[in-house]
């Protein structure tokens, strides 16, 4: 059996919003029948695109951040998408350790975490346009190591 | 429920459920004064009740370890689960951080490697 699912949604670039976008998506996922480490790694990777579109993209200003999250098989498609200030230099951003923002006391580690719990990482941004990170993650592929 | 206590010169955090962006800002903003106000050295991270951590969790931690670190100060994690350890595992921040049980623990440690009167 070949399922397939997709679905949209926006919501106000407020921190509030950080833990709807995970359980949204957790949500949505749990067709593929994830184990609680795969759910646990997917909602770490939303939480870490749309506190960036909050803190980077708007830079704490007002604005629509987008999930689309399409579901086919076992693999989880997943697009967070701002249109925010973008990113100048997206291979200096996705260094580990590094941000722009260290008096704000961020790690420099979402891209990181972003990439080391999905399977597949693509950045694309437009100075002054905004930003679009896709992730893939195929469900079924890590044992249950809570068991 | 408080979200953290001071005793002595060590700092008690006892995490939320979620520790994110939106949680670790407030933390950072209500105990904010007690590092003007008082000498702190030592730290402790509760994570008992936290069940999801992302990288802002672990920028609260660094930010935190930088101002107990110029005291001389040590910084700890306590009720890791899982989960979390993962994360802190991935992050490298066991080489700043040390990792132990509970808090009755870390307090025998202190008192044995003579930290404590």
């Amino acid at each position: 059996m070949h399922n397939t699912n997709e679905m949209t949604v926006e919501f106000q670039s407020i921190p509030q919003n950080e833990s709807f976008a995970r359980m949204v998506v957790a949500a949505f996922i749990t067709g593929t029948n994830p184990t609680l480490e795969e759910v646990s790694d997917i909602k770490t990777a939303v939480s870490e695109a749309v506190t960036n579109a909050i803190i980077h993209g708007y830079e704490h200003k007002e604005g629509i951040v987008k999930i689309r999250a399409r579901v086919d098989g076992r693999t989880v498609y997943l697009e967070i998408s701002d249109k925010g200030c973008g990113i100048q230099n997206i291979s200096q951003a996705m260094e580990p350790l590094y941000t722009s923002k260290p008096e704000e006391e961020r790690s420099g580690m979402g891209f990181s975490f972003m990439e080391a719990f999905m399977d597949r990482l693509e950045v694309e941004s437009t100075y002054g346009v905004g930003t679009i990170v896709k992730m893939w993650k195929e469900i079924g592929v890590t044992g249950h190591p809570y068991e | 429920m408080k979200c953290y206590e001071v005793d002595n010169e060590a700092m008690i955090y006892y995490l939320p459920r979620e520790l994110d962006h939106y949680a670790a800002d407030r933390l950072k903003r209500k105990t904010e004064e007690i590092f003007a106000q008082q000498t702190v050295r030592y730290l402790i991270f509760d994570f008992e009740k936290t069940v999801f951590m992302d990288s802002s969790g672990i920028g609260l931690i660094t930010g935190r370890f930088r101002r107990v670190n110029d005291q001389g100060g040590k910084v700890y994690v306590i009720h890791v689960g899982l989960g979390i350890d993962k994360i802190l595992e991935l992050s490298g921040i066991y080489r700043i951080v040390q990792k132990m049980d509970s808090k009755e623990d870390i307090l025998k440690e202190m008192v044995e490697g003579g930290y404590y009167a």
